[in-house]
């Protein structure tokens, strides 16, 4: 029989995922949303296939574009923005003026999926909303996405990825206990968790949709989303107690924790099982601890005091060595710990090149940019990357013309009186400045050029 | 319904609203949101069977399945499944811990020595010939040395999908040299990101500048979801072609591909970011602050909003040296510092509820104004899980259920993290306890 691994090689082989079928080829996605709560449940169906078309506010665009870390813009883009938008098609559109709206619901008769992450009300009210799209495409399947849902008494209360955190709980469970310090999640980890269930959530109606022929409508509060990573309410209903901030730790492990190394980096490490608690006292040459009272059961272990010693000497242990000493022997004894791993390291960590977690995609407009591979590999349709972010109102024509058959002179007209439009000199709105949009045959589409 | 009674007293913070509209669909689309009980099930005809073992995320992604309506069996040695012994502080309910019983949702257990009993294996072979999925996270290799892993089983059902967790994944020579190396919740924040990001500034004594540990199940929570997300996929192609596939999640991956930032910056930056406490490096103000009588947050990132925050705290005096976002996220933490102890000046002169019934006064005129950079300055208290619980809001959208089991008690759970119209996703029944369906699962498929 074949190596296992090299079978599996074979079937995940990063270098053909561009040959392979894209799983939902043919589904139409018409996406209202921005920053990155919706965007994000947009990208992964971009990933696997879907044809998303990203509808912007022209001269403004969507608000993450020009929002980067510390200010600092790539070849006039935000580099961290291409993740959230790859593989999607931008079309600038004012949505509040009648014209745009008959493009909208000429383009939702046509689509089978609509989302928006508007404050609560605002699609309705605008005659984009659910109402109204499902009266022009009964079928449609139509994710709402906030901060708190779209009824009850704080449906009209503003909110962003923070507000979630906080309203959830989740903000208050990061810290030490008995300190006055908090700290959030980070990198909006509050709108990229709900984004993904958002895509989850479509893909179920997808589905149903594909069984029943029905279509509906759905709402996805990210504050509801967080709550589902908690198991804080169970524990407070079944103890009374409240399970407050565990610092480094984790409380549900056996020596779960982060730990500094000799050699001055932190690491996490934990023993999921007994098993993996005998390895780790192999490793550290106190084979003596297993038959130790405090640590014999693995639930008794996990009481805050004898959780509290076992740390202690395994702290003591590890303090003594590198940080690559104590990976290795993790490997070889058969329990968890891992380095904490910085961006740089993550950036150019060779098993993630290898496994195409970590990809340098050659784009067209930008060259080359790393990107986070997708998070679950298929092997027989794969997510993948097509193409970066692009300017805002860059698929105008591309878009109008080829699904709704707008000629030259439509989009004329319509750029003339501002129902359409571009973008203005702002950064993370406009192309780099070495491009040159006139040779671009996508974006002049329809205009006779060619590549 | 009351909610509509109400609603010519609602207050709206933002400037386009549905309250007092005569929107008649929207009204039946609420209802059947508020209604989910009863309704149609997904998944009803998709079977999982859930071999995780010592892995959460296996768990998680089952569980999501569950909830959609999918028979989904846990499958677990004798002795049951490790996880049902990780447990804050140890704390368990006839020797099974809390977060096993708060992922029991809608599922049924059957016992199957995958690890020692050969003929358990055939009967698990049987049994997966039947089932759409199979989800198991042993280390890679190991259920195909056992002739159950998806290379056998796909020669007998080739549309089985098969989702396996591990650390390092299904292929590369890092993912066999590392066969061995378990995933656990807090090697995968570590591994994949997450901890780099989040802890006290490097000034602050040690060990608070450590990096810390998300005071949850952050990497295992990620892990699940895209193992859920990544089998919905198969499923939908399934459905299709009648194809099958294995899908590989390695835990190391799962903040990273999740949010994409680390693989970016560390490109375009040259640098990593470093811990930078209660600060935000994109959007600003943007965090938590305390007040008089606890922790507000306060998002104003955006340049109208900062105004009006400013002009709720009787700040103006900011305006000139923070007027743009630049301004406000300088890269040197001193100097971002600096606004955040400004601002925490003026919280400390208030209670939560006075500071958010301020910003709220204030977007509820914004939003009536004609003048259109009158911004929304938001103020929340930060509230704690208990506080979560009794919120109104949570209560009218059903997002906790009550569940009486008169093996493990009472107890609260969430439910319904989505609502839908036609086919949302609900809790029936938490159940945990080891071989419960054994005949059932025997004489239904075997």
């Amino acid at each position: 029989m074949q190596d296992y691994f090299s079978y599996m090689e074979q079937l995940f082989d990063p270098s053909k995922v561009n040959e392979k079928p894209e799983v939902l080829k043919g589904i139409r996605v018409l996406d209202f949303t921005h920053v990155i709560f919706g965007p994000t449940a947009s990208r992964v169906l971009a990933n696997y296939g879907a044809e998303v078309i990203k509808l912007e506010l022209p001269f403004y665009g969507d608000l993450w574009r020009p929002a980067t870390y510390w200010g600092r813009y790539w070849k006039h883009s935000n580099p961290i923005w291409h993740f959230v938008t790859q593989n999607k098609y931008f079309v600038s559109v004012d949505l509040k003026r009648a014209e745009a709206k008959d493009l909208i619901y000429r383009l939702a008769e046509v689509s089978d999926i609509v989302l928006e992450n508007f404050a609560p009300g605002t699609a309705e009210a605008w005659g984009v909303g659910y109402s109204k799209i499902s009266e022009v495409n009964p079928e449609i399947i139509y994710l709402s996405c906030s901060t708190y849902g779209q009824y009850g008494p704080m449906r009209y209360f503003p909110g962003w990825d923070l507000l979630a955190q906080a309203a959830s709980g989740v903000l208050s469970l990061n810290g030490f206990d008995g300190t006055d310090k908090y700290f959030k999640l980070p990198d909006y980890l509050g709108d990229f968790v709900p984004g993904n269930l958002g895509a989850l959530v479509l893909l179920m109606a997808l589905y149903y949709k594909n069984e029943t022929g029905k279509g509906q409508y759905l709402d996805l509060s990210q504050t509801d989303s967080m709550m589902r990573v908690l198991p804080h309410f169970t524990f407070q209903s079944l103890t009374g107690e409240s399970l407050g901030r565990t610092g480094h730790t984790d409380p549900s492990m056996m020596a779960a924790s982060m730990f500094k190394t000799k050699d001055e980096k932190f690491l996490g490490l934990a023993c999921a099982t007994k098993k993996h608690f005998e390895g780790l006292c192999k490793a550290m040459g106190k084979e003596e601890l297993l038959s130790d009272a405090r640590f014999s059961d693995y639930m008794e272990a996990l009481k805050p005091e004898n959780a509290a010693d076992l740390r202690k000497i395994v702290a003591d242990w590890i303090s003594s060595m590198d940080c690559d000493e104590i990976v290795n022997l993790a490997q070889e004894k058969g329990f968890a710990a891992a380095e904490v791993m910085d961006d740089k390291q993550i950036c150019y960590d060779q098993w993630r090149r290898e496994r195409g977690s970590v990809i340098l995609f050659k784009d067209e407009m930008y060259g080359e940019l790393a990107l986070a591979g997708p998070s679950a590999r298929l092997s027989k349709t794969p997510g993948r990357t097509k193409w970066l972010a692009r300017p805002l109102g860059y698929h105008n024509r591309f878009i109008l013309k080829k699904i709704l058959g707008l000629s030259e002179q439509d989009l004329n007209d319509l750029q003339k009186k501002k129902v359409i439009g571009t973008y203005d000199d702002k950064p993370g709105l406009k192309p780099p400045i070495y491009y040159d949009l006139d040779k671009d045959a996508i974006f002049n589409y329809g205009r006779g050029v060619v590549k | 319904m009351s909610m509509f009674k109400r609603k010519s007293k609602e207050r709206v913070y933002t400037r386009y609203s549905t309250a007092g509209g005569g929107v008649s669909r929207w009204k039946e689309t609420v209802e059947k949101l508020m209604t989910p009980e009863g309704r149609p099930e997904v998944l009803k005809d998709v079977l999982i069977l859930d071999a995780s073992s010592a892995n959460f995320s296996g768990i998680i992604a089952a569980s999501l399945f569950a909830e959609f309506g999918a028979e989904v069996i846990k499958i677990e040695p004798a002795e049951g499944d490790p996880c049902r012994k990780m447990t804050p502080f140890g704390t368990h309910v006839n020797g099974t811990g809390i977060p096993f019983i708060m992922e029991g949702r809608n599922k049924k257990y059957m016992t199957l020595d995958l690890e020692n009993s050969p003929d358990d294996r055939e009967i698990f072979a049987k049994l997966a010939q039947k089932a759409s999925v199979v989800i198991e996270t042993y280390p890679a290799g190991l259920m195909d040395s056992w002739g159950i892993g998806y290379r056998q089983l796909s020669v007998q059902n080739p549309g089985l999908i098969y989702i396996a967790v591990t650390a390092y994944g299904q292929y590369t020579e890092k993912a066999k040299n590392f066969v061995n190396f378990p995933d656990t919740d807090i090697t995968t924040q570590t591994g994949s990101g997450l901890s780099a990001q989040i802890g006290d500034l490097p000034t602050e004594p040690e060990p608070y500048n450590w990096p810390l540990k998300a005071g949850m199940w952050m990497g295992w929570y990620i892990s699940g979801i895209s193992a859920a997300l990544g089998g919905m996929m198969a499923i939908i192609h399934r459905r299709k072609t009648g194809e099958g596939q294995i899908i590989d999640i390695a835990g190391m991956d799962a903040y990273s591909s999740m949010t994409g930032f680390p693989a970016t910056i560390g490109f375009t930056w040259e640098k990593s970011r470093p811990r930078i406490g209660v600060l935000d490096f994109i959007l600003y103000p943007y965090g938590h602050w305390k007040c008089k009588d606890g922790l507000v947050a306060i998002a104003a990132p955006r340049d109208h909003d900062f105004r009006a925050l400013l002009k709720i705290l009787g700040r103006w005096d900011l305006e000139d040296d923070f007027k743009y976002t630049p301004d406000r996220i300088p890269d040197i933490i001193d100097m971002a510092m600096e606004l955040h102890r400004e601002i925490e000046k003026e919280t400390m002169k208030y209670t939560a509820d006075e500071l958010t019934a301020k910003a709220l006064t204030y977007a509820m005129k914004a939003a009536k104004s004609k003048w259109r950079g009158g911004g929304v300055p938001i103020v929340m208290r930060v509230m704690s899980p208990e506080n979560t619980m009794q919120n109104k809001q949570w209560e009218i959208r059903k997002s906790f259920k009550k569940i009486e089991d008169e093996r493990i008690g009472k107890f609260m759970i969430t439910s319904g993290f989505v609502k839908m119209t036609e086919s949302p996703p609900q809790v029936k029944w938490v159940a945990v306890e080891i071989g419960k369906d054994n005949e059932y699962v025997k004489s239904k498929y075997l």
